[in-house]
């Protein structure tokens, strides 16, 4: 393109570029077409392909020429093609939002024709009685030959395909489309619906047959309790009802019930009721307001005794009379002889902190129980057998709050001397790090320095922790003697 | 771009298809850029479009070969910063071929849509003659 020379726009873009991509939703990757991908305003009407529907060259019908689809009515055949797709005819070309499915690509489903049908589960057989013969009734079923005849013609088989009448597909397809609305009814039951709709009517009709229902049913009930009104016994009397009547009568006993019931002397009581009933009336008792002891109905205390009474009475007393002798002979004849050896008191002492924690005196050791007041040191200042110089005041001296004066002598040279150095360390480092930043090698030997002397503390822990163990032990053994036993120094 | 003026055929305006003048349709300058990550395929497809060309007698200018570019991706080899510094070296190379020619635009539609090759991008440019 001739260039415009020294100062000056642009070149003037008169070209157009185009570049060979594979068509959006072409099955073959090698269906390419041209798209242009430059914005200049240069135009070549012969070569993009707008059409996506229908761009192969060697097509005829590419002859039309560029089209645009959004000017002007989509030619016939692409109407048609919409059309049958369902999409609306409105001169928008659908079709260019199509996708064809590419048989390379996994989207295609076919339906194989090699599928197996799922496996019947385990505890089902499955048979084919396609073959069997179902006549007429032959009047006589004979057990046997109708199940020879089954049997001859099923065969088990392993799989079965799951039949799917075609009332139910049609149904489902039914559901899918049209009963968008009346969703609800086909979860309803039939009397539901009924009730619903007859809603819609008139509502008397419905409260009446409704009505009628609900007597239907409860006629039986409604027969019964007519039944009560009318006659007070309709169910057959039992034992317990006799028994209530007669504990009723008892309680409640007055003139108008008392005659019908001792008229009716025809309930059938068991005869042990019968006999007991007797008995309890036999027996009249008094209900005085005194208390009466068998004492006094035979020593005729009493006005109103019954020669039954006094008998009675007495029997009692000579029945218990009999029960006290046996008690006092038994007692007396068998006397179990129980000796309790009693340990040698004197000698054991106890006491209760022995007993209570179940140890013996040689674990124990018993003392005063003190109140806890003032909390005392553990360990007496002196040593009874030590030979030490009795200082009134022992000093602790570094990070382990250890006695100086306890140490041996060759201790104390190297403790001062940790003290010297450390100290003088930790004062130059800080004046360097005042001036300038660490290095690699001073950071270095600080920490090593650091390091080193966690190593000699550790030693110096470990040799005090080993001469401090015999300390331990004579301080155990004066503890043992002096102090409380709820102390441990070991 | 080089000035190919074909002499007994004045430039039209694309506009109008069918105006002919002598020869076909209006004549076009159009360079072909093949680009491709495997020289195999891509001097196949040049051979092929030569070929087609010059079989329906268009002026064209060989495949130019553009110098190749390599792009390259050099990586830790190591997930993690652990162990020796070992690198990868990875390398991309892509050639490019550019064919001239003076032609209607239908016939290097035909020309281009007839060689098919894959991982071989085709982009075409349109001028004025």
């Amino acid at each position: 393109m001739g260039g415009r020379g020294g100062g000056g726009g642009r070149k003037a873009r008169n070209f157009a570029t185009f570049r060979l991509f594979p068509r959006a939703g072409a099955a073959d990757p090698n269906d390419r077409v041209f798209v242009r991908v430059d914005n200049n305003d240069y135009t070549v009407p012969g070569f993009a392909d707008e059409d996506s529907f229908d761009p192969s060259l060697s097509d005829p019908s590419a002859g039309d020429g560029n089209f645009h689809s959004a000017s002007g009515p989509l030619p016939e055949h692409v109407r048609r093609e919409i059309l049958e797709l369902g999409l609306p005819d409105d001169g928008y070309n659908y079709l260019s939002h199509l996708r064809e499915l590419r048989p390379a690509a996994a989207s295609s489903f076919v339906p194989s024709s090699t599928a197996r049908p799922e496996p019947l589960p385990l505890d089902v057989k499955a048979y084919d009685a396609s073959r069997v013969r179902v006549g007429p009734s032959d009047g006589e079923l004979d057990e046997g030959k109708t199940m020879c005849k089954v049997a001859a013609k099923t065969a088990p088989v392993r799989r079965i395909e799951k039949a799917v009448d075609p009332d139910v597909v049609r149904l489902l397809d039914e559901s899918d489309v049209s009963h968008v609305g009346s969703e609800d009814e086909g979860l309803e039951e039939d009397f539901v619906i009924i009730a619903n709709r007859a809603e819609g009517e008139e509502l008397e009709e419905e409260d009446r047959e409704e009505m009628e229902e609900w007597n239907g049913v409860l006629s039986d009930v409604e027969e019964e309790f007519d039944f009560e009104e009318d006659e007070p016994k309709p169910r057959v009397r039992r034992l317990l009802d006799e028994q209530f009547d007669l504990l009723a009568l008892e309680e409640y006993g007055d003139s108008d019930d008392d005659d019908r019931v001792v008229k009716d002397g025809e309930y059938e009581l068991p005869s042990e009721a019968i006999d007991e009933l007797k008995l309890f009336q036999s027996q009249n008792v008094c209900v005085d307001e005194e208390y009466r002891t068998p004492a006094d109905f035979v020593r005729q205390k009493v006005d109103s005794s019954t020669t039954d009474e006094v008998d009675e009475s007495a029997r009692v007393i000579k029945k218990c009379a009999e029960y006290a002798e046996r008690y006092l002979n038994e007692t007396a004849e068998e006397e179990v002889v129980v000796l309790v050896s009693e340990s040698s008191d004197e000698s054991e002492v106890w006491d209760c902190e022995t007993i209570v924690s179940t140890f013996s005196n040689l674990d124990n050791h018993p003392g005063k129980i003190e109140t806890p007041g003032i909390p005392r040191k553990r360990l007496p200042r002196v040593f009874p057998g030590e030979t030490t110089t009795t200082n009134d005041i022992i000093k602790l001296h570094g990070k382990e709050k250890l006695p100086v004066e306890y140490l041996p002598q060759r201790r104390r040279n190297g403790e001062k001397e940790k003290k010297v150095k450390p100290v003088e360390a930790s004062v130059t480092d800080k004046f360097k790090k005042g001036a300038e930043k660490e290095t690699k090698e001073e950071k270095k030997a600080r920490k090593a320095a650091v390091k080193e002397e966690k190593k000699e503390a550790r030693k110096a822990k470990k040799e005090l922790k080993g001469l401090y163990k015999s300390e331990t032990q004579k301080a155990q053994k004066v503890a043992a003697v002096t102090g409380p036993s709820s102390i441990r120094l070991m | 771009m080089a000035a190919a003026d074909v002499a007994y055929a004045p430039p039209m305006k694309s506009g109008k298809a069918g105006f002919e003048a002598g020869l076909m349709d209006p004549q076009h300058r159009i360079r072909i850029t093949l680009s491709s990550r495997s020289v195999k395929n891509l001097e196949k497809v040049c051979g092929d479009l030569v070929k087609g060309a010059k079989g329906k007698d268009l002026k064209i200018k060989g495949p130019i070969r553009m110098p190749t570019k390599v792009l390259h991706i050099t990586t830790r080899k190591s997930p993690c910063g652990e162990g020796t510094n070992t690198w990868d070296r990875f390398e991309m190379r892509i050639h490019k071929r550019v064919i001239d020619l003076i032609s209607t635009p239908d016939v290097v539609k035909q020309i281009t849509s007839i060689t098919i090759e894959p991982g071989v991008e085709v982009e075409v440019t349109i001028s004025d003659p």
